[in-house]
């Protein structure tokens, strides 16, 4: 009889677990999360908590980027400019207009969104190199503008800007980051979780099949080319507001490889691979900052091998391991 | 606005095409014959130029064998790499090779780049001048004779890369790959030899622009990036792989940076040639003259 009684109990657990799991909460990945709200509160080194929202920074960045290279299958090659994009209309908001940083990083995220719906609507029914290249141009183009344009933005003389809190303490920034890191995840989680995320994955695998059952590219592409831009929109205005100087340096292209790179060392088409990348990688990067180039040779070199050698990148490595665990398991359960 | 202006604004857009030019078609062939997408191209016109300045200064050749020695060492490194990175690739890779190839040559790219930053430091390395002179070419314009043999050199690169393609054997294996790969496995066509071939004259070509303008751009390690960029440019503009269109597409963008350099505000040219390069691909989506290579839109 008891054990009826305890059969609702263990269903709301597991109902809760399968709820958060469809929005990618996995218990993986609430316990990294957790770990990462939890760490900073023992930490006092204040350059091991700006590295964390260095890489938090980069890890959002890669995430919003992994939402078009991993499932559309378009490389935003103009990546960094709509960071930048972001960064400038936040800053030039507080700056000009006296426009508080909690709404203008938000007003960032709007802009840099519709620059990406305009270059995808523009570009995306072409092929995607074609639309790679163009971004390309697109960010190579803003960032020339950002620079010529002396009186409104400094140009390379850099704009000073307000920060989010009068203090420029570490840890603070950190549990600003954070909660917008994981919004982030969730919410492009819960896309590419819902129909359109079918969709998505659709066209990035085989295009034709797609458009057979019914699915216009197009639109879908242009939807999603939309709404990475905006979160990198976003995670430029926090950016802005969080260092308090902007150059134009912000949109250089090598920004977008770095990013880049980080998403596919993480593994595409996971999200969160590239934040756990991110993670691993700029700390042993900041660790070998006085070897300059080396540094970034290994950027590059990292890049190409897992390009050639391993395509599934750190989520394709923990998903075989996490194949071969079941494996084990089941061959063990079979022999029993 | 005068005539002589003009005139002289035209032949500036000359000159500066022939570079354009060559950088393009190298890019154009190798997204013709292998389907890659080059981004390190800009990186081989740096080693262009380092090698020629390197033969002249070290091994103290005369201007004609430094760029003939940038010319053989780019060919060489380049027959390198493809053995050494896009080798390997296309025995793992057969789905998404396009974008894949993209990426690794951003790899490339940072790992060529920053490695030239490693081996010779932040420094420009320049040779003033390989010839005396200045040529009048127009009543209101003399160009240094450096710059009107660095044109020659370009075209006759081009010239000379044109009846190879033409007339060799080797020139019409390379057109029957980037026509139809299997047809060519088919009557015997070494495939792995003719990619190391095309990436080989490639970087080649690109290496001979470099070598030819070293008195006009001095060497250092990021001094890719524009003729990068603009070669871009070029093939997209006309048509991606598009080979013999890439040559025409790298004067006309010669001309279009003149003059708008000349007429707009710096920051403003880029704009300009960007809506430019929208508009065309909006109304003409294969690029200016088209092109063999199939798919542009997605279809």
């Amino acid at each position: 009889m008891q054990k009826v009684e305890r059969i609702p109990a263990i269903a709301l657990r597991t109902r809760l677990l399968a709820r958060l799991e469809s929005v990618g909460l996995s218990l993986a990945i609430l316990g990294f999360l957790a770990m990462l709200a939890i760490a900073p509160l023992f930490i006092k080194d204040e350059y091991i908590l700006h590295l964390m929202v260095v890489s938090l920074f980069f890890g959002a960045q890669a995430m919003a980027f992994d939402f078009t290279a991993g499932f559309i299958n378009i490389v935003n090659f103009g990546f960094a400019a709509f960071v930048g994009l972001g960064a400038y209309t936040s800053a030039l908001l507080a700056v000009k207009l006296g426009v508080s940083p909690w709404l203008g990083f938000i007003a960032g995220a709007i802009v840099a969104g519709m620059l990406g719906f305009l270059t995808g609507i523009l570009t995306l029914r072409l092929r995607g190199i074609f639309a790679a290249v163009m971004a390309w141009f697109v960010g190579l183009t803003l960032m020339a503008l950002t620079a010529a344009m002396v009186d409104l933005t400094r140009g390379m003389r850099g704009l000073h800007v307000p920060l989010f809190l009068d203090t420029t303490a570490r840890r603070p920034y950190l549990y600003i980051l954070l909660p917008i890191a994981i919004m982030t995840y969730v919410a492009l989680r819960m896309v590419t979780n819902s129909h359109i995320g079918l969709a998505f994955r659709a066209i990035g695998q085989n295009l034709r099949a797609a458009r057979a059952s019914g699915v216009n590219p197009t639109k879908y592409k242009v939807i999603n080319f939309t709404l990475s831009c905006a979160f990198a929109g976003l995670l430029g205005g926090f950016y802005a507001h969080f260092l308090g100087i902007l150059t134009p340096d912000i949109m250089h292209t090598k920004h977008t490889v770095e990013v880049l790179a980080l998403s596919y060392i993480g593994g595409r088409g996971s999200l969160w691979g590239g934040l756990v990348a991110a993670f691993l990688v700029i700390p042993i990067f900041e660790y070998l900052k006085p070897l300059m180039e080396i540094r970034l040779i290994i950027y590059g070199l990292f890049l190409i091998l897992t390009m050639i050698f391993y395509p599934g990148g750190l989520a394709g490595l923990f998903q075989g391991i996490g194949e071969l665990i079941k494996k084990r398991r089941r061959s063990t359960e079979s022999g029993e | 606005m005068e005539f002589s202006t003009l005139r002289d604004l035209f032949i500036a857009g000359i000159l500066r095409g022939g570079l354009y030019a060559l950088m393009a078609l190298g890019l154009a062939l190798v997204f013709g014959v292998m389907n890659v997408c080059h981004f390190a191209h800009g990186e081989f016109y740096m080693l262009g130029a380092y090698m020629a300045f390197f033969a002249l200064k070290t091994f103290g050749l005369n201007p004609i064998l430094a760029i003939l020695f940038a010319t053989l060492v780019t060919f060489i490194i380049g027959a390198l790499v493809e053995r050494g990175v896009f080798y390997p690739l296309r025995r793992r890779t057969k789905e998404e090779w396009v974008m894949n190839t993209f990426l690794l040559t951003v790899g490339l790219s940072f790992v060529l780049q920053n490695l030239a930053l490693l081996i010779w430091k932040p420094k420009y390395r320049g040779v003033p001048i390989y010839w005396k002179g200045l040529v009048q070419i127009s009543p209101t314009m003399g160009v240094a004779i450096d710059r009107v043999i660095g044109f020659l050199i370009a075209i006759m690169a081009i010239g000379i890369f044109w009846l190879f393609l033409r007339g060799t054997q080797m020139g019409r294996a390379i057109r029957a790959v980037s026509q139809d790969e299997r047809g060519a496995m088919l009557v015997g066509i070494d495939l792995d030899r003719i990619h190391t071939l095309t990436f080989g004259l490639s970087s080649m070509l690109a290496g001979i622009a470099g070598a030819a303008l070293l008195p006009i751009t001095q060497a250092y390690p990021a001094m890719g990036t524009g003729p990068l960029n603009a070669s871009w440019f070029v093939v997209i503009l006309v048509g991606l792989g598009n080979v013999g269109g890439s040559i025409m597409g790298g004067f006309i963008v010669g001309m279009l940076q003149t003059f708008s350099y000349y007429f707009l505000k710096l920051g403003w040219q880029d704009v300009f040639s960007l809506s430019m390069l929208i508009l065309i691909l909006l109304f003409k989506p294969s690029g200016l003259f088209g092109t063999e290579v199939k798919g542009i839109l997605e279809r």
